[in-house]
């Protein structure tokens, strides 16, 4: 456990350094979220629906600033898998799938709040009906963080999948590709799952990929209540279990069959 | 006419090399594939829950999307020099090797590299504009074809003058240059949807700085036979040579950002 306290607290770090990029995708995300804004006020000016549009807003910048919490790449583990270099890695007298676990969850840790924290401070100034509003009240607020933290096992346990694929097949991008479709469709960021045809809201919701922000929004902007919050903490909880037992026998299949590349 | 058979070569070999691996190059074409067809979702979604936008159709939507889609990864395959890795590469040096060739650097840069999985897009984009004229029940005629074909064309040649921008400024700055993904990747994600849907100082943006709207909006309107802002027929002949300006201009700027280039090769 120190030992993988150590690696978070590394990982972290070596994402700090880069603080200067991270003003660049501030701005480039923020100015995403206006045109992704803009784009549905007009929708909502065509034909006006159930859902408030402030929730729609609030969804949209909330989805902005922790976009790096789904979408991050360990371009040095794939490229450790292609050069051999991960039979180092193997040697540690660690668990592989919690090491790279670990490093993962610091990378979107990190990544998430450098880039969330400056962006909700934007976006709370904007003017009624572009900013992002307050959450409904304090123990939702509480409660939605608890959910993101639980969204957050699930989006690591997720990647590890898709991990153990490249440790499968050394180009994982074919299968990668599929997977982050699913996840970008899924998890509500291209299009809030709100707005997904009806019919197919009782299973969108109930997949894994909605986990990850939609549970947490949901709670945020109050159109979860607050009795039915246990039940989702269950469900996120769940999945990252299931997931995880799906990612570590993926990840010991491989480690018997693995060959090493590179001379 | 030295400069297009350079050019023909060069796009031929490097078309040869990129399918000496068959099965990775089909792998990695599905995988484009893919990701726009995520895109494309997203826009059928958004049609099966409004119906349209504004007094845009389904159908026109889907046009529009097409007509951006197939504009902006055509840029891609035959400009891949310009649009990718040049910040790359002037961060390695390689912008030295090209400084002492007996050729001018622009016909270097757009020769330097093509992408032929981005054809993957272009099937969605493709499929997306059948889908959208059939929908809407629009015949092409000839003059319909014609103004397409000058829509993308200059299309391209407008996006390739913005991503000459991003080029001129890794001269001078060698960290990342997200912000200018606003223009580029911002404005395929924008103006994939009717300018005339946003507020003015975007509108403006995607105008006078970006003009998308000049090259694709306005064309297109008039493909669909509902002209943006009631403009006469002529503007959708004349609004996309603003994409050769562009071009044009940002060449003159990069030429003149290429006199302060410093080497940071070792």
């Amino acid at each position: 456990m120190r030992a993988l306290y150590a690696v978070f607290r590394m990982r972290f770090r070596e994402e700090l350094r880069y603080r200067g990029a991270v003003i660049g995708g501030v701005i480039c995300q923020t100015f995403f979220g206006l045109i992704l804004i803009a784009v549905y006020r007009a929708l909502y000016d065509t034909r006006p629906q159930t859902q408030p549009l402030q929730d729609v807003v609030t969804y949209v910048w909330l989805q902005q600033g922790f976009f790096r919490m789904m979408l991050s790449f360990d371009g040095e583990l794939t490229e450790k898998i292609r050069s051999g270099g991960i039979a180092y890695d193997l040697c540690r007298p660690l668990n592989t799938y919690a090491y790279y676990c670990t490093r993962g969850m610091a990378q979107k840790v990190t990544g998430s709040l450098l880039r969330s924290v400056p962006m909700m401070m934007i976006a709370v100034l904007l003017p009624d009906g572009w900013g992002l509003r307050a959450p409904v009240s304090a123990p939702a607020l509480f409660c939605a963080l608890l959910s993101l933290f639980c969204g957050l096992l699930c989006v690591c346990a997720l990647d590890m999948i898709s991990n153990g694929f490249t440790l499968l097949t050394l180009d994982g991008r074919g299968i990668q590709s599929l997977l982050n479709l699913l996840m970008m469709t899924f998890s509500g960021n291209i299009l809030p799952l709100t707005l997904f045809p009806d019919r197919w809201q009782g299973v969108i919701r109930v997949l894994p990929y909605a986990q990850l922000l939609d549970a947490p929004i949901r709670i945020y902007t109050g159109s979860q209540s607050l009795s039915g919050v246990p039940a989702i903490w269950g469900l996120q909880l769940a999945w990252t279990c299931v997931l995880t037992a799906c990612g570590l026998l993926l990840w010991n299949v491989n480690r018997k069959r693995l060959v090493l590349q590179g001379g | 006419m030295n400069t297009i058979r350079f050019y023909t070569h060069s796009i031929r070999m490097l078309m040869k090399s990129r399918l000496q691996y068959p099965l990775s190059f089909t792998v990695q074409t599905l995988a484009q594939l893919v990701m726009e067809a995520g895109e494309m979702l997203a826009v059928l979604l958004v049609i099966d829950r409004f119906g349209g936008l504004k007094e845009w159709s389904g159908g026109e939507m889907l046009i529009f999307f097409g007509v951006m889609s197939i504009t902006f990864y055509m840029t891609e395959i035959f400009g891949r020099g310009i649009t990718g890795g040049i910040d790359s590469m002037i961060r390695q040096g390689g912008m030295d090797t090209l400084l002492i060739r007996p050729r001018s650097i622009m016909e270097q840069m757009i020769c330097r590299d093509v992408d032929p999985r981005r054809i993957g897009c272009i099937a969605v984009g493709l499929t997306a504009l059948i889908a959208g004229s059939a929908q809407t029940g629009l015949t092409w005629t000839f003059i319909r074809i014609l103004l397409l074909l000058e829509a993308v064309f200059f299309g391209m040649m407008m996006v390739l003058g913005l991503f000459l921008i991003e080029a001129t400024c890794s001269i001078f700055s060698v960290r990342s240059l997200e912000m200018i993904n606003a223009l580029t990747y911002g404005g395929r994600s924008a103006c994939q949807y009717p300018i005339d849907v946003f507020p003015r100082p975007i509108r403006l943006l995607f105008s006078v700085v970006a003009p998308f709207s000049l090259t694709l909006h306005v064309p297109v309107s008039f493909i669909v036979g509902k002209p943006l802002f009631g403009w006469p027929q002529w503007t959708a002949f004349v609004c996309p040579l603003s994409g050769a300006v562009i071009l044009a201009v940002m060449t003159v700027v990069f030429n003149i950002g290429i006199k302060h280039y410093r080497s940071t090769g070792s």
